[in-house]
């Protein structure tokens, strides 16, 4: 293994209308050496397109990941694909990033838009052998991973978006690939990436996509590790221990919480100096100890913290938010988010007595719930998360 | 004179920001930049009572409305 990890993130617009994408998106991660991405996308929209693409993305990433070989992958949708009344037709396209060991990507496409990558900030043509399975033609492509490659994965949906509006022939590839280029070196996350490229699909549409449209997005990076501190331990005779165990982690240090900061600048025997700049009306300012990377108030805090997450994993809607201001929860999602790849949490379970006032909306167990949903949406982010409880 | 307001998690749900916004109001209004000094402290370890303010080391606890009374008593009458 080496220190480079994938960042995965995608986001659909659905046909103008439609309740339902007829675009699919499936990632499996079999174990830390293997990633079985799968963009499908079935014919017409809607409903049946939506069945189409569901089974063939489920279909293959299983499969795959299973270690089948791409044959029999293939002719088992086609033989279980329900068959279009309309048409006549079982359909379904798909395009498969097979990501093995963070050192190889294998790219299967079929009648997709041929999947873009981007390295060192410019489009990187490479090679493609053609195979034909069951009549179908298929292309496919190994790749040797290096570090800061952006693979793009598109449905029809993307090249064709602004026909006869924006553009004649629809936003053509090769000016997908300058739109992209331009911003692959900014250090956005796939689902940042993902998100713009389908904006400006929705933008060309006119805000009413005339076909379902996805962006799938796999940047390559380097793993970086932070360490974030939430709350005073129990037992006060475990500070020292924790702060140590804390401080001598590899990466960036957060500390989160008022107590909790008193007692890491008393150990690094450092001034706590907070700031009384009010960023934001419902966010407590940030403060600085020299040796902390950030600190921060807690609960309320990591709460907010907690919204953008839940929201980034979904419509990430509260992008502009988090990635642009500078209160204590958009500067830790921008660390958590966008930054780190490996977290650790070192989580007190101290009661703060103020806090178990029934009118107060941040008691204890809202604290370690916290944690906790903030963990899965981080796991859910293709982060590795580790917590330890003092 | 040095005044500390507390901006940790309870005291800001009770509304610390009001009273830091309210306090720096009024020091601007009566031009007293250079004699008192505005600062944040994260937990002054007694949320209870908060919203803890604290003029030079004594504790105060004050709310958003009664800053006027606040700054009349204990920070204009003390310069």
């Amino acid at each position: 293994m080496n220190d480079l990890c994938a960042d995965i993130g995608y986001k659909s617009i659905n046909h103008y209308g439609e309740q339902l994408c007829g675009d699919h998106v499936d990632v499996v991660e079999k174990d830390e050496s293997s990633t079985v991405i799968v963009l499908a996308d079935g014919l017409g929209s809607g409903v049946k397109a939506s069945i189409l693409s569901t089974l063939t993305s489920k279909i293959i990433s299983t499969m795959m990941a299973a270690g089948l070989p791409l044959e029999e992958c293939v002719s088992t949708i086609a033989a279980t694909l329900p068959v279009c009344s309309v048409r006549g037709v079982a359909y379904s396209t798909f395009t498969i990033i097979h990501l093995k060991n963070n050192e190889t990507a294998e790219i299967i496409q079929y009648d997709n838009p041929h999947v873009i990558l981007i390295r060192d900030g410019k489009n990187y043509d490479y090679p493609m052998t053609e195979l034909v399975i069951d009549n179908k033609k298929i292309f496919r492509s190994v790749i040797a991973l290096k570090e800061n490659d952006i693979f793009i994965g598109m449905s029809d949906g993307c090249p064709h978006a602004g026909i006869g509006l924006a553009y004649n022939f629809g936003w053509k590839r090769k000016d997908i690939i300058d739109f992209m280029e331009t911003i692959s070196d900014v250090g956005y996350t796939a689902k940042t990436l993902s998100t713009i490229l389908i904006d400006e699909c929705n933008r060309l549409y006119g805000n009413m996509p005339g076909d379902d449209a996805t962006a799938c997005v796999v940047r390559i990076r380097k793993r970086i590790p932070m360490n974030l501190l939430f709350g005073p331990p129990a037992n006060k005779d475990d500070c020292d221990r924790m702060m140590s165990l804390f401080f001598s982690k590899e990466g960036k240090h957060i500390v989160c919480g008022g107590t909790t900061s008193g007692i890491a600048a008393k150990y690094l025997n450092k001034p706590l100096k907070p700031s009384l700049r009010f960023e934001r009306s419902d966010i407590p300012p940030i403060a600085e100890i020299e040796g902390v990377d950030l600190v921060t108030e807690g609960v309320i805090t990591v709460n907010k913290v907690l919204t953008y997450a839940k929201d980034y994993l979904e419509q990430n809607e509260y992008y502009e938010d988090w990635s642009l201001k500078r209160d204590g929860a958009a500067l830790i999602s921008r660390l958590l988010f966008e930054e780190a790849t490996d977290i650790n949490f070192f989580v007190g379970r101290a009661i703060n007595p103020a806090h178990q006032n029934p009118e107060l909306p941040i008691n204890f167990s809202i604290k370690m719930n916290l944690v906790k949903e903030l963990s899965e949406c981080l796991k859910k982010m293709g982060k590795s998360i580790k917590v330890s409880y003092f | 004179m040095k005044v500390t307001i507390c901006i940790g998690s309870s005291c800001h749900i009770k509304g610390s920001r009001l009273v830091v916004e309210a306090l720096q109001e009024l020091i601007s209004q009566n031009e007293l930049d250079d004699k008192v000094e505005l600062c944040g402290a994260f937990c002054m370890n007694k949320c209870q009572s908060g919203i803890c303010v604290t003029v030079d080391d004594e504790l105060f606890s004050v709310t958003p409305d009664k800053v006027n009374d606040f700054f009349q008593n204990n920070i204009l009458s003390k310069l």
